[in-house]
């Protein structure tokens, strides 16, 4: 899809791409933004302009990464939003899924074995996912939040990404895809997939954000820390 | 699939690159003219201008059953045709390669199964190439493949997959 600049009118960039509303959502804007443009929207509600611009065009389009442009914002801001995104993760996205996950197994045909294991499958993966924003809440942020304050002995962790998480959620699609087997209710189960595809690519894009900006910006604070 | 241009003219070569990519997802190579080996690999797929042909034509010739030459002849790709005939072209090409690629079996061998039963009983590698006596990098080697041919990736999945097939049992299981 084409950039959002400044001047694009937000109703447009929704319609041509439904999966950012989520992500303007963290941004505290909601539906029914009329012909207001980003930058209108976002002087309206105080944000960064900049910032929500760079955001939206990672997350649209997966070859753009203005890498200069988002060092240059401060590690509270991308935290902030990080804990937003994290926030819907384990409020919205994964209660939903495992809901709607439930609700199939119920709807199938006695002895769906495979569907119980995939929905164990799929409780394993979220234990990780919470195991990782969990991390990240008591550990990875505020230390490099007291880092940027300069607070020192603030101990910055090193925090290496691991892919774990997305590797399951790629793994679970196709166990739906190729390894599906006995009754379902088709509605229920395309439900189920578009869910996990939307978490799949909300955690891929957001992946980009937190090991290419937020760990360079968490080791150079380290390194200035130790001269 | 790897695919390399080396056309004459460079309008259209970015031509028949935007169709391959919009029509059949593949990002092909332009190559230059001064190396047209760059991008080589042994089922990458050439289509080049005669002029192309004749200046490196110890290249092509040796690769000849994977060149197709832009003109106007038979066997050509006719290049100057209406857009919604070069991709009825471009579709034929890529469907024939695809086929000699695809028809290798997705069916796990027994040897694969073996590996697999292991790895979803939580084994790591080194464990695995004792136990079947067989060397670390065929360990690598066979995982690969067990997860090219399910799409599956993670050690968890593989023993839910492992399960699914009866390969092993709820008891070896842990997820």
């Amino acid at each position: 899809m084409a950039l959002i600049y400044s001047e694009t009118r937000l109703a447009d960039v929704i319609a041509n791409e439904t999966s950012v509303i989520p992500v303007i959502n963290r941004f505290g804007i909601n539906l029914g933004t009329g012909d207001a443009t980003v930058d209108s929207i976002c002087r309206a509600r105080n944000l960064d302009t900049d910032f929500f611009l760079a955001i939206l065009n990672t997350f649209i389009n997966e070859g753009y990464f203005p890498e200069e442009k988002l060092r240059g914002f401060k590690a509270s801001e991308i935290i902030d939003y990080l804990v937003k995104t994290n926030a819907y993760y384990s409020r919205f996205q994964l209660p939903n899924i495992r809901r709607h996950f439930t609700m199939l197994l119920n709807s199938a045909g006695d002895g769906n074995s495979n569907l119980e294991l995939m929905l164990k499958f799929y409780q394993g993966l979220e234990n990780d996912l919470m195991a990782r924003i969990e991390r990240d809440t008591k550990e990875w942020f505020p230390a490099i939040l007291a880092a940027a304050n300069g607070v020192t002995g603030a101990a910055v962790i090193e925090h290496e990404e691991e892919t774990l998480v997305e590797d399951k959620l790629n793994d679970l699609k196709s166990m739906f895809i190729k390894h599906l087997s006995g009754d379902y209710d088709l509605n229920l189960c395309y439900g189920v997939i578009v869910a996990i595809v939307t978490l799949e690519k909300d955690l891929r894009q957001n992946n980009r954000i937190r090991n290419r900006i937020l760990l360079p910006v968490s080791r150079s604070l380290l390194q200035n820390k130790n001269l | 699939m790897n695919i390399a241009l080396q056309l004459d003219d460079t309008l259209q070569a970015i031509g028949l690159r935007y169709l391959f990519l919009n029509y059949f997802d593949i990002d092909v190579d332009i190559i230059s003219e001064a190396m047209p080996d760059a991008a080589d690999t042994p089922s990458t797929l050439y289509i080049v201008s005669p002029t192309s042909y004749c200046r490196n034509i110890d290249f092509y010739a040796m690769r000849r059953t994977r060149t197709i030459v832009t003109g106007e002849g038979k066997g050509m790709l006719h290049i100057n045709n209406s857009e919604s005939d070069i991709l009825e072209q471009l579709r034929e090409l890529i469907n024939v390669r695809k086929f000699q690629e695809t028809t290798q079996s997705a069916e796990l061998t027994q040897r694969e199964v073996d590996v697999l039963r292991l790895v979803a009983m939580g084994l790591i590698n080194k464990e695995i190439a004792d136990k079947l006596n067989i060397s670390f990098n065929t360990v690598l080697s066979h995982r690969k493949n067990i997860t090219a041919k399910l799409g599956i990736r993670s050690v968890s999945g593989l023993s839910v997959y492992a399960m699914m097939n009866g390969y092993i049992n709820e008891t070896d299981l842990n997820l």
